[in-house]
Order: structure tokens, then C-alpha cells, then sequence
């Protein structure tokens, strides 16, 4: 038997394997890296103010406005219920970690063709350092806006918080 | 034993470098799309929360008995685009099927740019 | 002289061939190369903000009739867990959902797996419901660790209505006889048509498909009447020596003018007893029934108006709860708060905790 070419197989053998293996470590080396987890907590702080908002938002029964619409038809706003309302709501702790969580609360009105917006309340003022995020809120009432002399109508604003840990 | 020609192997060896390099590039440029949005961020940009409220809101406006071009639809159209970014629509029609019995009916159309949704919601 | 300028060799081929084959199944496998690169901990908190809304913003599958009222032998039918009354109310939970789904009957990890955590990997967790009102927890899972990915739900979680039909509504409504006889019959009226139709909010709303409601009567030996003995009651009539039987509770639907009896119903409290009693039984003072959507839903009754016909015997014969005659109405299970009480919602907090 002529056993000549084997050399030459057993080369083109060894040759793909090793072209294989190196091609394999080559594209497992690259890898494209995510910066995981820069709003996650973005994410879990949104979430909370959107649903401490829907909570003060929601009558305890049918006959009654909601604890928000209250807060904002009251005149002037009621920034102090808004205030222990929300803390209570986004500082609750359950089992998990405890928070400290500071907000700027405002909401906005159309008047005129311009938008205007009003402060409810904050746990502290903002120095414009703090990576926020905003949560906010549909309400509708019955309030004339801007504040005036004549009797309340049928309006919608915004209710807009900031929320911030320090 | 006479040589074998392979006068063209360093052509063909090249010609495979260059696709190969050129596969892995494919590579890289299919995952780069992808990469960078993080699921947090996803959830961040979707609009679910908005979207339910402005439903919500149109909502409570038809059980108002609110009609288009009214104060507060116009409160709704001129906020949602100044403060939320965003484009929203919204026709409010009565239905009368016996005297005293009507529903409501409403057109919504929402889109912040990146996401668009559209309603037809009827109240029972 | 052939010109192999320009050939290429067979073993070059052969090699080269096996080589593209291989890279080519190896390429194809690239993606699963990333999911090495992903860190476990970027994972932990979109679990867990998944098992969050899936608990906090669905009702679960089946959502009707509701999965909460399974059996345990029926619980590989629970595909999906999920905590809320309805879809079209997120957030607001229903108490009947949050208090099944911390029974026994789940065990962890492997139930909860497959219905709320979903995924191949086996993710520890921790899922927890505190109240905000008794400030109390209940919670399934393992104990935390030191690091975890996290998120936490604000919720209302609806209560069920009751009524608790005793002395002061027996009064009110007129609830009793006068005459003396043996057999008395008490219904009360759960009218669908006007639970849906004069609350259309559902967050307010008594739903008898979707949650369970509670019928207490009490005070039963109030209404016997007491005579001395006299010449009509020669062993005179003593509450306390009288003795009540229930004899059957029957349920009908009245529905297109004609009332049917569609069932008879077999699991009352009595008397507070932890178990339910199947009638004809003795009863001392109360009789409790606490009915599940299943009830409802057998009998195709969405809008129709069912009645709950409760039939006692009493000896000697006296006077007793029974709202048969003109007199009396039957009871209506409606949205006056003096006649029952309504559903009410209570903060709570909700946190899912993946590692």
C-alpha cells in the first residue's frame, strides 16, 4: 500500500483543528460589555413614586375624591398632607431596606396659553446636584386656575414629583 | 515525488483571512445594537404608567360629561406635550340607545416618540 | 502537461472542508457565548421587577373562575399566580388571592417557580406581603441574604364584604315571625343585577364572581319569643331549652320570572366551628356561610338574582328568624353600609427579593 499522502492528510487534519480551536478563542474573547446596573435603581425609584401617586390618588370609597384631588382643590394646596402622605408611602419599609427617600412636589396648571406650575411641597429644597428621577400623576379637579375670585370649574394638571436619595 | 503547486495558497489564504475578519466584524456590529440598553433602561422608556393614567384621565373626563375642545381636553392636549413630550388625541362621543341609557365613546391616540398606542374604548 | 498551477491539494481540501463545517457549528453557538458575560446580578433585579408586576398588575391564570378558589388537588391547573382583582385594576389586590397564595399548599421553591418566577434558572427568593394597617407580614421563601436584587410595590388590597345579620337587623327589618309554628324559612336576596349596575367602579363594586362574601347570622335564640306556661304553651317556651335544627339551605335563581332551585347548599359554619357542618344539624346561636365564586359560576348567574333560602325547625314551636311572610323582604345583600358591610382597601407593600 502506497502510504505516501498521509503526511499530507494528517497535516490538513491538524491544520483545521487548529485553525478551528483558534477561531473559537478568538471569538470567545471578545466580549461587549454592558454597564449593568446604572438604572436599575433608577428603575425601582420611578416605580415606587408612580405607585405611592396611584395610592394617594385612589378614594377609600366611591362617594369620596381621592386624598390627591383633595390635596390640590384645597386652598391653598395642601403641601403638609401631601408631605405625610407621600413619606409615608415611599418610606414604609417592610422587610427590605430601609429608605431615604427626599422629594420636590409640584403641579402644573395651563393658564393663558402658558403653562404654569405650582409647588406643593418638598422635603427639602433642591441644589440641583441630586440624580433625580420623575414620577407623575393625572388629577383631575374642580378648582378655578389660576387662583382667583370666581367659581371653580372642571380642570386637569399635573402632578409632578421629583424623587431623589440622598 | 514531484512538488505539488501551490503557487496559489497564499492568495486563497488571504482571501479566507479577509472573510473571516470580516464575519467577526458582522459579529460585533449585530450585538452592538443591542448592547448598552440595559433592561432597566427598558423598563424605564416604556411608557406604561403614562399610558394608563392618560386612559385613566380621558376616562374620568367622559364620565364628566366633558366635551372635545373643552377646558380640560384642552388641559390634557397642551400639558402632555409641554411637560410629558408627548402627542395626545383624543375624540369623546355620547351614545344614546334608550332614553335615559348612554355610553361613551372614545378615540385615543398616544405617541412620545418612541412609542405609539391607540385606543377604542367603549364604557358599558 | 496538465497545469496545476493554481490547484489545490486534496488534503488541503479535505482539511479545509472539515474545518469550515466545524466553524460553521461553532458559529452558530457564538450566542450562546454572552450569556456566560452577563452578570447574575444585573439579572436579579429585572427578575424580580418581573415577579412584581406579574404579582402586583395581573390576576393570575385561570383569572375565572378565579384561581384562588382551586382546590389543592386542582393546583397543577394554577398556571400563572398573580394578585390583582382584575386586569383592568393594577394594584389593587384582592384578599382572597393574597391569603391563598401563602397557603401550605405551594411549597417553595417549586411551586412558586413555575408560576410566578418563571425561567430556568433556579433563582432563591423571597416574596413578601406586609399589611399597612396591622402591620403584619406574611411572607414565602428563604430568609435574605446579604445581597439581592429587589423591588417593592405600593397596593391596596380590597377586602370582601360581610353581613352580619343579628339582633339589631333582625329588629330593624322585622326579621322575625309572630306566630308560633315549627318550621321557619330566612332568605336573603344577593341581587347581581343591581351589584353590577349601581356600582360600576370594580374596585368598589361587589362582585360575587370574583370574590368571596360571608353571611353570618347570630342572635338566633334572640327571636323565640318566651311564655310562661299557660294554658296555649303548657310547658311554656324557654330560649335557652328550645332546641333548632337547620334542616337544609337551599340556593335559587330567579331568572326570566321563574325562581328555581338550583342546588342545595352543604358547607355552614355553625356556631363558630372551624369546620363546616352539613345540614340537618343543630345549631345554638349562629350560622355562618361563606361563599365562593364557585357557587356563583356553576350556575351561569353573572346578572341574575339568587336566593338563599335557609329552612329551621324549632321545638317547641315559637316564634323565630323568618322573613317568609309579608311582612319582611328578603335580606338584601346591597351597598347600604348598615346592611353590609362594604369592601373596604388597606395599604400594603409588596416586595419580591431574587438572588
Amino acid at each position: 500500500m502506497n502510504d505516501g499522502g498521509q503526511l499530507y492528510t494528517i497535516e490538513g487534519v491538524a491544520a483545521g483543528l487548529i485553525m478551528l480551536l483558534t477561531a473559537y478563542m478568538v471569538v470567545g474573547a471578545t466580549s461587549m460589555y454592558t454597564p449593568g446596573d446604572a438604572h436599575i435603581s433608577d428603575m425601582q425609584l420611578e416605580v415606587l413614586g408612580s405607585d405611592a401617586l396611584m395610592m394617594m390618588d385612589t378614594p377609600p370609597n366611591s362617594s369620596f375624591p381621592s386624598p390627591l384631588q383633595q390635596i390640590i382643590e384645597n386652598d391653598p394646596v395642601d403641601g403638609g398632607r401631601f408631605r405625610s402622605m407621600f413619606m409615608n408611602y415611599t418610606n414604609v419599609s417592610g422587610y427590605g431596606p430601609k429608605h431615604d427617600i427626599q422629594f420636590f412636589a409640584s403641579y402644573t396648571y395651563e393658564a393663558d396659553a402658558t403653562i404654569m406650575s405650582a409647588p406643593i411641597n418638598s422635603s427639602r429644597n433642591l441644589t440641583g446636584g441630586e440624580h433625580a428621577v420623575r414620577a407623575t400623576k393625572w388629577v383631575t379637579v374642580n378648582k378655578r386656575l389660576p387662583p382667583g375670585p370666581f367659581p371653580p370649574e372642571n380642570r386637569a394638571v399635573l402632578v409632578e414629583v421629583l424623587l431623589w436619595r440622598d | 515525488m514531484a512538488r505539488l503547486n501551490d503557487d496559489a495558497q497564499w492568495i486563497i489564504l488571504m482571501g479566507f483571512l479577509v472573510s473571516f475578519g470580516l464575519f467577526f466584524l458582522a459579529l460585533i456590529i449585530n450585538q452592538s445594537t443591542v448592547v448598552g440598553q440595559t433592561t432597566a433602561e427598558s423598563v424605564v422608556e416604556f411608557p406604561k404608567n403614562d399610558i394608563r393614567d392618560i386612559r385613566h384621565v380621558i376616562k374620568e373626563h367622559a364620565e364628566n360629561n366633558g366635551v372635545i375642545n373643552d377646558r380640560v381636553h384642552h388641559d390634557i392636549i397642551n400639558i402632555s406635550i409641554q411637560r410629558k413630550g408627548a402627542v395626545v388625541n383624543y375624540t369623546l362621543n355620547t351614545q344614546y340607545y334608550q332614553r335615559l341609557d348612554a355610553y361613551n365613546h372614545s378615540l385615543i391616540h398616544y405617541n412620545n416618540g418612541v412609542t405609539t398606542y391607540s385606543e377604542n374604548w367603549t364604557s358599558n | 502537461m496538465i497545469d496545476e498551477r493554481g490547484n489545490l491539494s486534496i488534503d488541503f481540501l479535505i482539511g479545509f472542508t472539515v474545518f469550515m463545517l466545524a466553524f460553521i457549528w461553532v458559529a452558530s453557538m457564538v450566542s450562546g457565548i454572552m450569556v456566560g458575560l452577563q452578570s447574575s446580578h444585573i439579572d436579579y433585579d429585572a427578575v424580580a421587577y418581573r415577579t412584581g408586576v406579574i404579582l402586583v398588575e395581573d390576576p393570575g391564570w385561570p383569572a375565572s373562575p378565579p384561581w384562588e378558589f382551586y382546590g389543592d388537588d386542582q393546583k397543577y391547573e394554577i398556571s400563572r399566580f398573580g394578585l390583582a382583582m382584575s386586569k383592568n385594576t393594577p394594584g389593587i389586590l384582592s384578599q382572597d388571592k393574597v391569603n391563598r397564595f401563602f397557603c401550605s399548599s405551594f411549597i417553595y421553591p417549586d411551586d412558586y417557580h413555575s408560576r410566578a418566577i418563571f425561567g430556568d434558572y433556579p433563582y432563591h427568593f423571597n416574596i413578601s406581603v406586609l399589611d399597612g394597617e396591622s402591620v403584619k407580614g406574611q411572607s414565602a421563601g428563604d430568609v435574605l441574604p446579604d445581597g439581592y436584587g429587589y423591588i417593592r410595590r405600593l397596593v391596596k388590597i380590597k377586602e370582601g364584604s360581610n353581613a352580619t345579620i343579628g339582633t339589631a337587623l333582625i329588629n330593624k327589618f322585622h326579621l322575625n315571625n309572630t306566630e308560633n309554628v315549627t318550621t321557619h324559612d330566612f332568605s336573603v336576596l344577593i341581587d347581581n343585577t343591581k351589584l353590577q349596575g349601581n356600582m360600576r367602579n370594580p374596585v368598589y363594586q361587589i362582585d360575587t364572581v370574583r370574590e368571596q362574601i360571608i353571611i353570618n347570622i347570630t342572635d338566633l335564640r334572640s327571636t323565640i319569643k318566651e311564655f310562661n306556661p299557660d294554658i296555649d304553651h303548657p310547658l311554656g317556651i324557654d330560649r335557652d331549652t328550645s332546641i333548632i335544627t337547620l334542616q337544609s339551605i337551599a340556593v335559587k335563581k330567579l331568572e326570566g320570572g321563574v325562581l328555581s332551585t338550583v342546588r342545595s347548599y352543604d358547607r355552614p359554619y355553625i356556631d363558630g366551628k372551624s369546620t363546616v357542618t352539613a345540614p340537618p344539624c343543630g345549631v345554638n346561636d349562629n350560622v355562618s356561610l361563606i361563599i365562593n365564586p364557585r357557587v356563583f359560576d356553576i350556575m351561569q348567574s353573572g346578572y341574575a338574582k339568587i336566593y338563599i333560602n335557609y329552612t329551621f325547625t324549632v321545638l317547641p314551636d315559637s316564634t323565630f328568624l323568618n322573613n317568609t311572610n309579608a311582612r319582611a323582604q328578603p335580606f338584601d345583600y346591597n351597598y347600604f353600609k348598615e346592611n353590609v358591610t362594604q369592601p373596604r382597601l388597606r395599604d400594603a407593600v409588596v416586595e419580591v427579593a431574587v438572588w
